[in-house]
């Protein structure tokens, strides 16, 4: 059998010389192409755990394996989340002096493109996400539902293996929300991604494959 | 057509998001910058004009005491050092910085009238003046900012001299300057028998020695015969006299502190700008930038401070140069050309204040944490 694309081995995360833990020994798995849903409640360590898979932060202790290896520190992590994640967060986080199509390429300056080739593959992402008329826009003349969908262009800019979303439709209404899912799950689907979301709405869990519930900075059984 | 983002237009954007905070930054570098071209410049036009009121005359060494503005040498000196096998002549000079008018002063010189330093001197009308007189040359523009013409008198330190000849020099600090008989320049200066320095020209070098070597074994001679004095060449004279200095010093220290007025601004807004963008330096790091990567975008806004800055402080700095160059004031040591290399050496600083102005800036950006910088309000 194939070794996890993502590993974590008890995975602990303490803050204030230890007197918060945020992470108390979490163990799990999560296959290549897998499509994952972590929930919990307020501060149970959903988002501290994703950060961790992601390398976006170190664990206090224990370690994540990716594809059997565990991650380093420093421009091994960065190297990691530049060729092999994509974030997508609730609160979008697109740079507002960009454009949407510029949005997209920021990701790809980290790594070695050309700026034609970052230009071109920005603007197919986003007319992926429906949003061919919208490229040249600021993101504050854009809706929440295409911010959210230009973030998703984004984390897709540099080809990643994973997708790591922290509440992707935490502020976006119904529609939207049920939009941006159905995209998130196209897009595991058609690239084999593996997609990983963290999210408080059972209703989107439950729509996953896999849901992993978190309390306390502990897996429930 | 989708739009191409560049890592230099990313800073572009980040630096024109603030426009009032960056042109204000950018106006303390251009005054900082501002400040060297044309204060530094102006010194060094001011060394440049005396290296030539040297040549112009054929001056190889001249004889001082110690220091040039305070030297005070026995006139009588000058009979042992034209004992000097290699030494043609010797003039005995006296030179100082004197009010002619309550708006314009002027260097003056003391000369004997027989001084070959003379010889150089196109007279535009008159004579040269005679020794023992009260008489004496203006340069013409001098001549033209007191509006004095041979035949004339000027009142020097109570003591009225009729003006004998306007001459044109060649060097700006000939042409707006006053000789006088030697005798007369000892009498309002209260130097009688003192001169600040000997001027003088060597006979030519044997064949088959260097200049250079020839002027050194000049140097050592005069200071055999004469101790306690010094014999510079030219060239050091003309950049070490304590006029030229005097200038070198001003203009470095009111430079230095401009530029570092202007670092502090450059590097207060490059803290600022970090300190905004906290979140959107964790987003980046996020997205796979590397540590180096957000240095180098920080340094790259601040650099272009710098360098925006250098040339708006160069075009300014220009200016100056040009405004000292047309007042009366200054006119006669100042020349509105600025060398290539100041030029050049200019704008190296200005690169350098931007680099080093946003250094701590940029290791602080870097060295953010990522999640603490996504999670900053």
């Amino acid at each position: 059998m194939n070794s996890p694309i993502l590993e974590a081995r008890n995975l602990v995360k303490s803050y204030d010389d230890g007197r918060v833990q945020a992470l108390r020994g979490v163990d799990t798995a999560i296959q290549a192409g897998e499509y994952v849903a972590i929930t919990g409640p307020s501060g149970s360590g959903k988002s501290t755990l994703l950060h961790m898979l992601g390398g976006l932060d170190s664990p206090s202790e224990g370690k994540v394996l990716f594809r059997g290896s565990p991650l380093g520190n420093g421009a091994d992590l960065d190297r990691f989340r530049s060729q092999q994640v994509g974030f997508i967060f609730q609160a979008f986080h697109l740079l507002p002096t960009l454009r949407a199509v510029e949005n997209v390429q920021v990701a790809m300056l980290a790594v070695r493109q050309s700026g034609n080739h970052r230009a071109q593959r920005a603007a197919a992402l986003l007319e992926e996400m429906g949003l061919k008329e919208r490229m040249n826009h600021y993101p504050n003349e854009l809706s929440a539902g295409e911010r959210q969908r230009v973030a998703i262009a984004r984390a897709l800019a540099n080809d990643p293996a994973i997708l790591l979303a922290d509440e992707p439709t935490g502020n976006l209404d119904s529609v939207n929300s049920a939009h941006i899912m159905e995209i998130l799950r196209g897009i595991q689907q058609q690239r084999g991604m593996t997609l990983v979301i963290v999210t408080h709405e059972l209703e989107i869990a439950s729509r996953a494959p896999r849901h992993i519930r978190i309390r306390d900075g502990r897996i429930e059984a | 057509m989708a739009a191409q983002l560049s890592f230099t237009g990313f800073a572009w954007k980040n630096l024109w998001r603030r426009r009032l905070r960056t042109l204000l930054t950018l106006g303390g570098i251009t005054m900082g910058i501002g400040a060297f071209v044309a204060l530094v410049g102006f010194s060094r036009a001011f060394e440049h004009e005396w290296l030539r009121l040297y040549t112009n005359a054929g001056t190889d060494i001249a004889v001082v005491e110690t220091n040039f503005l305070n030297t005070s040498l026995n006139q009588s000196l000058g009979t042992k050092i034209r004992a000097v096998s290699e030494v043609e002549r010797a003039e005995p000079m006296i030179f100082n910085l004197i009010d002619l008018t309550p708006d314009v002063n002027a260097l003056v010189y003391g000369w004997e009238a027989s001084s070959y330093e003379l010889d150089s001197l196109t007279y535009l009308s008159g004579r040269r003046f005679a020794d023992g007189k009260p008489e004496i040359i203006v340069g013409n523009l001098l001549a033209d900012d007191l509006k004095k013409k041979a035949g004339d008198t000027l009142s020097i330190q109570g003591v009225v001299f009729t003006v004998t000849g306007v001459f044109h020099g060649g060097t700006a600090l000939e042409d707006g300057a006053v000789i006088m008989p030697l005798d007369q320049m000892q009498a309002i200066s209260s130097m009688e028998g003192k001169v600040t320095a000997f001027h003088v020209k060597l006979r030519p070098p044997p064949s088959g020695e260097s200049y250079d070597n020839y002027v050194k074994r000049a140097e050592r001679a005069i200071e055999a015969a004469v101790p306690g004095v010094h014999a510079d060449p030219a060239a050091d004279r003309a950049a070490n006299n304590g006029l030229v200095s005097l200038a070198h010093s001003v203009a470095w220290g009111t430079s230095a502190i401009a530029l570092l007025i202007g670092i502090l601004g450059i590097a207060n807004t490059m803290a600022m700008s970090v300190f905004e963008r906290t979140r959107e330096i964790g987003v980046l790091r996020a997205l796979g930038w590397k540590g180096s990567h957000v240095i180098l975008l920080i340094l790259t806004e601040a650099t272009a401070l710098g360098l925006v800055g250098g040339l708006f402080g160069i075009a300014a700095g220009w200016g100056g140069l040009r405004l000292l160059a047309a007042l009366p004031q200054t006119a006669s040591v100042a020349s509105a050309s600025v060398s290539p290399v100041h030029l050049v050496e200019s704008l190296l600083i200005a690169i350098a204040s931007g680099v080093f102005a946003g250094a701590y800036p940029a290791w602080r950006g870097a060295h953010l944490s990522p999640v603490e910088a996504l999670r900053y309000e």
